[in-house]
Formats: C-alpha cells, structure tokens, sequence
C-alpha cells in the first residue's frame, strides 16, 4: 500500500509530462470497412520495410516502419472527419439485358430504366457510361456493332425517359469482355448486356 | 539558338497539352467547398461538381478546403484541407486489358475507394506519398501525409 502511495504520483508526473510533449504526428495509411461491408487489403512500403494491413480500422506507418495496430475512431475522426465527408456518393451500376439478336430489352431490364434516371437526377455533376457488349455467336466486327446498337439504343431511350447528364459515354466492347466466359460461337444472354454505369 | 529555344517551348506546350485538358477526362469533380482547385496543363480552375479531371491533373485544398472525385472507373476519392493530391497514370481500357491508377499524395489526407481497375489489375493500383508506397486489393482506406518536419 505504501509502495503504491509513492509511485501513483511519480507515474502521473510521468504522464503528464509526456502530455506536455505531444508525440511527433506520423503519416500513415489505415484500411476501413468497404461500403460494401467486406474488408481488403492494402500493402505499405517504405523506406524502413513493408507492412501487410487487412483489419479495418487498423493502420501503418507510411515509411514501413512498424506493424499495423488499432486506430480510434476519435483519431480516425480527427484526421478524416473532412475527407469522409467530401466523399461523393458511390456510383451505381446497372446490367441491362437483350431478347436474342437485337436491341429489344427483356421485361426485367426494361423495368429497371426509371431506377437509372433516378439514381442519376440526385447526383451533382453526374456522368453517365452506357457500355454495349455481346455474346460470342457471330463475327466480331458484327458484334461490335450489334453491342454499340444496344448501347445507342438505351442511351436514345434514357434520354427519352429524360436522363439528364451533363456527360453521356455510349461505347461499344462487343464480344471482348464477357461477364461469363465461353468459347467463341456460344449463345449467352448473361453475356448480350448494356452496362450502365452512374457516377 | 533563338529558333531552337522558341521550337523547344513550342514541343514543351504541345507535349504538355497533349497530357493535359485536351486529352479525354478520367474523372469529374463531384463535391467541393472551401478553397478547392484543380490544376491541369498549370491552369488553375476553382472545383466544382462538373469540373473534369484529366491524367497529370492535381486536387489542391486550402485550409479549410476539400474536394471530391469520381474516376470513370468508379474508383471514388476525397481529399480533407490542406492537401496536394496528383494523377499520375490512368488507362481504363479493359476491352484491351489496359488500366493504371497511380495517384501521388505530397501531403494532406485521403479517403479512398478503390473501383474497377483495382478489382480486375490489382497490381497496377498505387498510392505513392514522400516516405511509403500503398498497393491496394480491392478496398476502402485513408491516408495522412504530414508536413516535413524541419530540425
């Protein structure tokens, strides 16, 4: 008890004089939540080594020097507080699909339009990319061009609907990026898609 | 050597505007307030939503100042007061398998969230900032470089 009465002052002396002397602010990089609620993973290397950082809200010293360790929310808040809260809103993605061979869109996808204009009308600056793409049956020249109609057609018919977007992309990838790989000659609904892509 | 001089600055300008905001933008400022700029070619544009982003263009805040932007690959960035935030490479061309996003944080902070080019090329996604590279897998994170101290 004794031990205890004289060293409970010396230790706050201690801390408080460490206090007096805040540490040196170091730059560093720490991993949150993705807003899609899973958790990455980022690497740091610096100067005095690399570091592995896969827990959110856990960080790193830029430099490398130290291992990944709990961050608080209060300094996470003090340090990106205005950086959070300048994040624009995160864009959206759509997937629209054909009736074989032409531009027609199925009921499901054609339901889907007015979910696009509106997920467009409350974005400031918003710019839209209307991405036409096609299975593997045919040549690829035709598919490029079939996948750049469907891509002209959802924009004609977005805009109709009264998309309004200070920047519109209506482009063609035709046969060379399927959403489901298949050889060459293979009918695919999933892969004859317009993707539209809100920012 | 006039001449020589006069052809160099006009390659100079060329080169830069070849790089600069008469190339296709990248990406579009989407939120901004307080002193908030972007610089593409050395001009200097007061951000707003709208206002476009090109590769070798720079975020700038002031102290009270931030800034935020979405890249066409969805990639979204933020950036608080105080902050120098530089594109260095950008190609989103994944028909062809060409994409980079290398950004450049001199100073400030940085929410980021990685988008497309990081979910299909990882390894060509980077943050690099005075004393430490940051690769990416896919995912939400925030960065602070502080000032250099002076001893």
């Amino acid at each position: 008890m004794n031990l205890y009465r004289l060293t409970l002052p010396v230790t706050l002396a201690a801390l408080l004089a460490a206090c007096a002397s805040p540490p040196k602010p170091v730059s560093y990089v720490a991993l949150l939540e993705s807003p899609d609620g899973s958790v990455g993973k980022i690497a740091v290397k610096g100067g005095k080594g690399e570091q592995v950082i896969d827990k959110a809200k856990t960080g790193a010293p830029l430099d490398g020097s130290q291992p990944a360790a709990p961050i608080s929310d209060e300094k996470l808040k003090q340090d990106f507080g205005a950086a959070m809260a300048a994040r624009p809103l995160l864009p959206e993605r759509f997937l629209l699909y054909f009736e074989s061979g032409g531009a027609v869109l199925t009921a499901e996808s054609a339901a889907l339009l007015p979910m696009i204009i509106a997920s467009a009308t409350n974005r400031p600056g918003v710019d839209v990319s209307i991405i036409g793409h096609s299975d593997t049956v045919g040549k690829a020249e035709a598919n490029a061009a079939l996948a750049l109609k469907r891509a002209q057609a959802i924009s004609d018919l977005l805009k109709e609907k009264g998309l309004k977007a200070a920047v519109l992309n209506v482009e063609s990838h035709g046969e060379s990026n399927l959403l489901i790989k298949t050889p060459d000659e293979t009918a695919e609904p999933r892969n004859r898609r317009v993707e539209v892509s809100v920012r | 050597m006039r001449h020589l001089v006069v052809l160099l600055g006009l390659l100079f300008s060329l080169s830069i505007h070849a790089a600069g905001e008469h190339s296709e933008p990248i990406g579009y400022v989407k939120t901004a307030s307080g002193e908030a700029f972007i610089i593409t070619a050395q001009n200097r544009t007061a951000a707003q939503p709208g206002t476009p982003i090109h590769l070798g263009s720079q975020l700038k805040t002031g102290a009270q100042g931030s800034i935020g932007v979405t890249f066409k690959d969805e990639t979204v960035v933020s950036c608080g007061p105080d902050t120098e935030l530089t594109i260095d490479e950008y190609l989103y061309q994944p028909s062809q398998g060409k994409l980079a996003l290398v950004t450049n944080l001199l100073k400030g902070s940085l929410n980021y969230v990685s988008g497309v080019i990081a979910k299909l090329k990882p390894d060509a996604v980077a943050v690099k900032t005075p004393t430490g590279t940051i690769g990416i897998r896919g995912t939400q994170f925030v960065v602070k470089v502080e000032p250099e101290m002076k001893p």
